[in-house]
């Protein structure tokens, strides 16, 4: 049997990420400012958000390709996912502060912590997202 | 009221503005990620829009900007542009499927066309730098 799927409204899916991106951005506010004043690095701040996010989105994203495998073709606009996962932690976690950040280290000639922040990051990044991917495919 | 001792911190007025400003940026930015990435994680690649956050915001530390622009352009829309999470996870997602190098190239792609863009926006910020009398003897 084949439902006909009827896709939502563009404006309501904007609405779900705006909705999402708004408290993530407020989020990642709040931790930058809070590790700003407490330690001379101002990157660890971004890094925790970065982290966090990487392995919050890494368990949905596994959640969400279970779901997707029991009930496939299902359409592609699961509205927790255009709120959470697009909205909310694609908001809460950033790219460009990581890469200005890399950039001042370099600027002020650490190329150790330039090289240290880089792989540091990413390995913790990725190991978060699989972490939290494997979780996730694990809970059916 | 008038007693209250807000020297030194963030009066209230002061931090409402903060998440007004940075709400207006971020919804148009993660507007924009959404659209240019496609509604799956896995699916569309967030390259493009990372490194265009990447040059913004490189453009706006090369320059100089006051508080409030640096919250709504800075804090608020190219934070919410880029992503960092969905750039591991879809390595991840790569890597899970057996395609490391794919992933291998997501990664070094990403990484490498954002310094060169983050540090072609601070070098071209720099050029945009208005003169500031005050700081010349």
């Amino acid at each position: 049997m084949s439902e006909v799927v009827t896709p939502a409204p563009l404006y309501w899916e904007a609405i779900l990420v705006a909705l999402g991106a708004i408290p993530g951005a407020w989020l990642r506010l709040r931790v930058v400012n809070h590790f700003e004043p407490v330690v001379p690095h101002k990157h660890w701040g971004t890094f925790v958000v970065n982290v966090s996010a990487a392995f919050f989105l890494g368990l949905f994203s596994g959640l969400h390709a279970l779901q997707l495998k029991a009930c496939s073709g299902v359409d592609g606009t699961a509205p927790m996912m255009l709120l959470v996962g697009v909205g909310f932690f694609g908001s809460l976690s950033t790219f460009s502060t990581f890469v200005v950040e890399l950039l001042n280290t370099l600027q002020s000639r650490q190329f150790l912590q330039f090289v240290g922040l880089m792989v540091f990051s990413l390995v913790i990044g990725l190991l978060a997202a699989a972490a939290g991917y494997q979780l996730g495919l694990s809970r059916g | 009221m008038a007693e209250s001792p807000t020297q030194g911190r963030p009066n209230l007025d002061w931090r409402l503005l903060e998440l007004i400003l940075v709400a207006i940026g971020a919804v148009p930015g993660a507007l924009i990620r959404w659209q240019a990435a496609g509604v799956y994680f896995g699916d569309g690649d967030n390259v493009v829009v990372n490194v265009a956050g990447a040059f913004i915001l490189g453009l706006l530390v090369g320059r100089g900007v006051d508080a409030r622009w640096q919250l709504l352009v800075g804090t608020g829309f190219c934070g919410s542009l880029t992503t960092f999470s969905a750039w591991m996870v879809d390595c991840v997602v790569l890597m899970a499927a057996g395609q490391w190098l794919q992933a291998a190239g997501l990664l070094g792609i990403t990484l490498g066309l954002g310094l060169g863009f983050g540090a072609l926006g601070v070098l071209l910020g720099r050029l945009l730098r208005r003169p500031r009398p005050s700081q010349s003897p």
